[in-house]
């Protein structure tokens, strides 16, 4: 009889230990020394329990815009300038076709960037051969509901003057956001730059195509 | 006499007419679509508010074909005549001026608008992968069971061999000694000590590195967002919102501006079903609501009309604040990839933490990565260009290759300061 409460209590005791092992791990745990661990200063989005309350009652939180008038740092000066339009108006928008591209032509290795630049950032919408059909429009099987530009085949988008392009891309158009939060001017005016030459470039791979195409059947 | 030029006439006409009619006819089931996607997609959805107003059912709503067909050749024209309707619709959004269309012929417009009529949303990928996805096994417990089974085979037949032995000396009458129960039996105290020593010492162990380490730590956030669904099923860009992982030590999350550049038209969740960890189902247009409510957005008027507020998302991956670490040195002068460190995010529904960012998990990777010095192109890492010496050595062939380590990957200022 002993025997039998004995391995019971075994068998009671490793199943408890098993259960106890839990699979989503909710909480984060204990830490040695909390003041080392959790930053006294103030860090990004490191803030304890107790300096939220206050923070929060100040107003402060991670996502504030800056101070109206700020220059970020590197930033190109004096930028643009044309405010965004008001609801019902397009004045700025059509002002904006006569602001210039300040950027010099990209080398190879900022073509290379702004490529990058283009993929992370527009690619997901306008497609990475910025025909207009992203993984988020599908041609219309995606989740996207309306149909992004297509920047290359399309006169429209091809004959927009970059200031225009430039306008949409700070202050967004239609259904698209505004990316100024995300590219910085001289980065929004080289993925313009790019967009241009891409469009340039199948403007004129378009020509020479049907050229050697005339060539081959003549040869035939 | 009869007249038979008018009749002649006529009958010519109404011919040409049926055929034209005819032709036209097959002409709108072709390019409906195409004429629609091209024309007017960018702002309207058959069924969905976008920038313009949803088309399903505008042949009802404005039952005036010739009012419609001047409204899309040349809108301007039928707001400055007046007309309730298009006015009203007109402010009722926000005062977006419509493109003209004075190139598109009747016959296409009337394509379009069957396109439109006849338009059924593709329905919701209902089941899909997200649904298929199994259990992971644990097999702890059956160990568990085994090793206790075989531990009681074990005592059984230990004690079959001492009752044998009692049995067979009797016999042979030497005399037996008083029988000792078996958990007073030392070397079954022995045993038994020794276990819990190593079990306990084990266990004991591992808490105390445990502690202060949050591997797969998994909070409820505040919106069930999930990365599977954006970084898995839409390919969107680690960096599309996690912009500052390239040029700063934080890698950001973003703010509520970047979620509204899809969310605005997005307002809704079709894909395969979303599950919680513990196998419960969350409704995705309902998640997309409280990030409306986050923002303040009114997706009916397509406006912000509250004023906003911070999604207060819980920090997973902390690291001490002796230690410092930059995503910029990784992401963008070390080229490692996201999944490196954070594990197959694209996969996960809510995230988990999946390296326990120990300091000897750090190091192993110093330890083994190789530096990605500048080739002749000049692509590559420039940041470690003094270190002339290490390139002479690799041409003259006295090293193959650097490690981080060489380079001062492992001293202690660069994390601890």
């Amino acid at each position: 009889m002993k025997k039998i409460s004995i391995t019971l209590s075994i068998l009671f005791t490793v199943t408890i230990f098993v259960s106890c092992s839990d699979d989503i791990r909710r909480k984060p745990g204990r830490v040695y020394m909390p003041d080392m661990a959790y930053s006294r200063a103030y860090e990004t989005y490191s803030v304890t329990e107790e300096m939220k309350d206050s923070l929060l009652r100040h107003g402060v939180h991670f996502s504030n815009t800056p101070v109206p008038g700020t220059i970020k740092r590197g930033e190109l000066v004096p930028g643009f300038l044309l405010a965004k339009d008001e609801a019902g108006d397009t004045a700025n928008y059509a002002a904006s076709r006569s602001i210039q591209n300040p950027l010099p032509a990209l080398d190879s290795m900022q073509m290379i960037e702004a490529n990058r630049l283009y993929l992370v950032n527009c690619g997901i919408c306008h497609g990475p051969a910025l025909d207009g059909n992203g993984p988020l429009y599908k041609g219309g099987d995606g989740p996207f509901p309306a149909k992004p530009a297509q920047l290359v085949g399309d006169k429209k988008y091809e004959s927009m003057p970059e200031g225009q392009m430039f306008y949409s891309v700070t202050y967004g158009k239609n259904k698209m956001g505004s990316y100024a939060s995300q590219l910085n001017t001289a980065q929004r005016w080289m993925v313009i730059s790019y967009i241009k030459s891409k469009q340039q470039a199948a403007g004129k791979s378009a020509a020479p195509a049907a050229g050697s195409a005339d060539s081959t059947a003549a040869k035939k | 006499m009869i007249n038979h030029r008018p009749i002649v006439k006529k009958l010519f006409l109404s011919i040409l007419l049926s055929t034209v009619v005819v032709i036209g006819n097959h002409l709108f089931a072709q390019d409906g679509k195409a004429l629609f996607q091209s024309n007017c997609a960018s702002c309207h959805n058959p069924v969905k508010v976008v920038t313009g107003p949803a088309l399903q059912g505008v042949t009802s709503r404005v039952t005036d074909k010739k009012l419609l067909h001047d409204w899309i050749h040349n809108n301007q024209k039928v707001l400055a005549s007046g007309n309730k309707y298009f006015n009203d619709l007109y402010v009722q959004f926000n005062k977006t001026p419509m493109t003209t269309f004075p190139a598109l012929t009747d016959g296409e417009i009337d394509a379009i608008l069957k396109y439109v009529e006849d338009y059924k949303a593709p329905a919701p990928t209902a089941g899909g992968p997200g649904t298929s996805a199994e259990p992971s096994s644990d097999n702890t417990l059956l160990y568990g069971i085994l090793t206790l089974i075989l531990a009681v085979i074990m005592l059984v037949l230990l004690q079959v061999n001492s009752s044998l032995k009692k049995l067979s000396d009797d016999k042979e009458g030497i005399p037996a000694a008083e029988p000792i129960p078996f958990y007073r039996n030392k070397v079954y105290i022995m045993f038994i000590i020794l276990l819990l020593f190593v079990g306990g010492g084990y266990l004991l162990v591992q808490g105390a590195v445990g502690l202060g380490r949050t591997k797969g730590y998994q909070p409820e956030q505040p919106i069930f967002y999930s990365h599977k669904v954006h970084a898995g099923t839409n390919q969107i860009s680690c960096l599309y919102c996690h912009t500052n992982a390239w040029e700063s030590k934080h890698a950001t999350v973003p703010s509520l501006n970047v979620c509204m550049n899809c969310h605005a038209a997005i307002n809704e969740y079709k894909g395969a079903k979303l599950l919680r960890e513990d196998g419960t189902e969350v409704d995705g247009t309902q998640e997309i609501q409280k990030l409306y409510s986050y923002t303040g957005y009114d997706p009916k008027a397509g406006k912000y009309t509250q004023p906003g507020k911070p999604v207060e998302w819980i920090k997973i991956h902390n690291l001490p604040d002796h230690v410092f670490f930059s995503h910029a040195q990784h992401v963008r002068a070390g080229k490692v990839q996201c999944q490196t460190c954070h594990g197959p995010i694209q996969e996960m529904n809510e995230v988990k933490q999946f390296a326990d960012l120990s300091m000897g998990w750090c190091i192993n990777c110093h330890r083994t990565t190789k530096v990605d010095f500048p080739d002749s192109t000049g692509n590559g890492n420039k940041f470690y260009s003094i270190y002339k010496s290490f390139h002479k050595d690799l041409q003259s062939g006295k090293m193959d290759s650097v490690t981080v380590e060489k380079i001062g990957g492992t001293e202690c200022q660069k994390c601890h300061y």
